[in-house]
């Protein structure tokens, strides 16, 4: 194989049916690729990307204010009208307002009773069933518990002989900060599973080494525990960030987005414009809206917070 | 003052008595193996000395305070773990640094602390990485240093070289006594492998079931093991046993036969046997301490020879079967495999047990 030895004419004609053999192959194996990724296009593209951009088209158009008349091509008229209102604006801080009152409390405290529960305690597993039990509940139970216990007339208020006025749900002030609590104790079981499991995964002797080596509990907390759980509290906080900027139940049954707007959401704004003002047009842009800012807040999370994470491999 | 006193420790998991009322005294400085086969307690005892494990009885000394009630974090020992137990989220540098920290040295100090026990392993171009891009030896050095670093009264270290590889291990084991030497802290080592046990330890304490068989030096052990399970247990390749009738003669010439021979026995022991009226007694002979020869006592016949270079390990068998092993110098002539030879061998090495309590038999 020393080219001095090779006449430099036979070369080219022993290479060229070489290279087809292997251009053949390649086309081969990608054809196979493609046909083993087609399933999951298909499903990923009925569901996911053909209304997404469906969606986007339907933003286009002014839908008319009575049925029957026939709507409107504006183009991104409706896109910038909607953006730029006050009721968006609204809807925007009121989301985010939700997304801090839930995500980081609830982490936190899911946090804290993964660490009470991980003592080695004769009967700690009840306290794991009780802490966990949350997870049980839909959404739609939480609200009814949380609805009855700040029920102004039949709930927990009166027996305590408390009547606030307005009653909570209805106090502009407050009724955030209740669909919040429901939310966070909603999660608290999911939350406190998924710290658990991340406390499961750091080695005792890990923790044993730094207790010798001189480290007080707080300090093991924060030194050794805290860094090898942040892979769990970093995807604990994308996806809580996610699910709260897509939580709706609990909206339609407490406040239905009131009072004074101040709990209407972004998910809600969207359900109110589509069936009570019949108008996908404007539900399509709140929607389109709602995804671009999911989008780019999971982007910054992962570009600011993932930098600060620990992972092992 | 580094000095460890257990006092009649006891420690029970539910209903594993995982150490059973073990006394033990460790002098300051000194390097102290505890041995034992796997699940024999040698870690919980150490742990219990840490402070990782409250003991179910009993009184654990450090220096001159009664540690009993003090958390492991002010114990001021510092422990080896088998797994290392390196913070895989510092880099090399911050986990040596770790116990300095904990203890608030300042930051100078700190420094000139880390560089003297990174020097000392070196470890000094290594400071700045993770322990994921450490080799295993490179991380077991990095466990030492994070030991050594704070100078602490006490050095417990729990199997600290069974992740090695065995080239490794033996370099690592010389280089653990040197850095005793050179940082004369007391040690307590823990470690289920003899030959760590006799070449490393000032002294060697041998548990079985969380009970303590025998304290002393290696060569103490090695040579008057204080029962059958230490005698076994001590040597590689282990030592023969073999349980025979005691024969007495006219006054104090005992023997004892075994199968294929009698063993003569010394008046002095002979002496012993007939105060613990044994009518059994179990022999033992190291396979170093027994030849092959024309006219030993015992008839055996050869059955394997295996061949390590520097020297063989001559398999055979007694008349009733029972195998035996002698281990010969290469120089020795080798035995042919599958023909008859006479076992022989010095008075002084041979070791009697009471078959029922499995104590040494002494004059
Ligand atoms: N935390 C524990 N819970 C229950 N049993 C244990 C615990 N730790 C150790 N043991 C038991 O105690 C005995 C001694 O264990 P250990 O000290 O780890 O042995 P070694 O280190 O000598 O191998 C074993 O039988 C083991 O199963
Ligand atoms: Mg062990």
């Amino acid at each position: 194989m020393t080219p001095t030895t090779t006449p430099p004419t036979t070369a080219p004609v022993a290479e060229v049916p070489a290279r087809r053999r292997r251009f053949s192959r390649r086309v081969r194996e990608a054809s196979l690729g493609y046909a083993l990724v087609l399933p999951s296009l298909l499903v990923f593209g009925t569901f996911i990307f053909y209304p997404f951009f469906k969606n986007f088209y339907l933003g286009l158009y002014r839908n008319p204010p009575f049925p029957n008349l026939p709507r409107k091509w504006v183009g991104f008229e409706q896109y910038s009208d909607i953006l730029t209102s006050s009721d968006f604006y609204n809807s925007v801080k009121v989301t985010v307002l939700f997304a801090l009152y839930t995500v980081p409390i609830g982490i936190a405290l899911g946090l804290f009773l993964a660490v009470l529960a991980h003592q080695r305690l004769r009967g700690i597993a009840i306290y794991r069933t009780i802490f966990s039990s949350s997870i049980a509940t839909s959404v739609a139970v939480a609200s009814v518990i949380f609805g009855t216990l700040m029920n102004p007339r039949v709930g927990l208020l009166p027996w305590l002989g408390l009547d606030p006025q307005p009653p909570i749900l209805q106090n502009p002030t407050w009724a955030l900060v209740a669909v919040s609590v429901t939310t966070v104790w909603q999660n608290l079981g999911l939350s406190f599973i998924l710290m658990s499991s991340g406390l499961q995964s750091i080695p005792d002797d890990l923790l044993e080494a730094a207790e010798v080596d001189g480290a007080g509990p707080w300090s093991r907390f924060r030194s050794v525990t805290l860094p090898l759980l942040s892979p769990t509290i970093f995807f604990a906080v994308v996806v809580g960030t996610i699910f709260a900027f897509q939580s709706f139940g609990q909206i339609d049954l407490l406040t239905e987005g009131g009072p004074l707007d101040r709990t209407n959401v972004l998910t809600y704004a969207i359900f109110t414009e589509l069936r009570e003002r019949n108008d996908p047009g404007a539900a399509a842009v709140l929607a389109i809206a709602l995804f671009g800012i999911t989008l780019l807040l999971t982007v910054i999370q992962m570009r600011v917070l993932e930098r600060r994470v620990f992972y092992a491999r | 003052m580094g000095r460890v006193a257990i006092q009649g420790v006891t420690k029970r998991f539910g209903d594993v008595t995982a150490v059973d009322h073990l006394t033990l005294e460790v002098a300051d400085q000194e390097f102290l193996v505890l041995l034992g086969p796997s699940g024999c307690g040698k870690s919980t005892a150490l742990r219990m000395i840490a402070g990782l494990d409250e003991p179910t009885e009993g009184v654990i000394e450090i220096g001159a305070r009664v540690v009993n009630d003090v958390e492991a974090k002010d114990r001021d020992v510092a422990m080896v773990f088998q797994s290392y137990a390196l913070y895989p989220h510092m880099s090399v540098r911050r986990n040596i640094e770790f116990p300095l920290r904990s203890r608030r040295v300042d930051r100078d100090e700190r420094q000139q602390l880390v560089e003297e026990a990174a020097g000392m392993l070196g470890l000094d171009t290594l400071l700045d990485r993770k322990p994921a891009q450490l080799s295993g030896g490179q991380r077991q050095r990095v466990a030492l240093a994070r030991a050594i670093v704070r100078r602490p009264q006490v050095f417990l270290m729990d199997e600290p070289l069974s992740n090695l590889d065995a080239k490794l291990r033996v370099q690592t084991r010389a280089e653990l006594v040197e850095l005793h030497r050179r940082v004369t802290t007391t040690v307590i080592y823990v470690t289920h492998d003899q030959v760590e046990a006799m070449t490393m330890g000032d002294r060697i304490a041998i548990l079985n079931d969380g009970l303590l068989q025998q304290v002393g030096p290696p060569q103490d052990v090695y040579e008057r093991p204080t029962n059958l399970f230490v005698a076994r247990f001590i040597g590689n390749p282990p030592m023969n046993t073999v349980t025979g009738k005691v024969v007495r003669a006219d006054g104090d010439r005992h023997a004892v036969a075994v199968p294929g021979g009698e063993i003569a026995v010394k008046p002095e022991i002979g002496k012993a046997l007939d105060r613990l009226a044994l009518a059994e007694v179990v022999a033992g002979i190291r396979p170093e301490h027994l030849e092959l020869g024309a006219d030993g006592p015992i008839e055996a016949t050869v059955s394997v020879v295996e061949s390590l270079g520097h020297e063989r390990h001559v398999f055979c068998r007694l008349t009733d079967g029972q195998p035996v092993i002698v281990r010969q110098q290469a120089a020795e002539a080798a035995p042919a495999e599958q023909t008859p030879a006479r076992l022989t061998f010095d008075d002084a090495n041979l070791h009697l047990f009471d078959p029922t309590t499995e104590r040494r038999v002494e004059a």
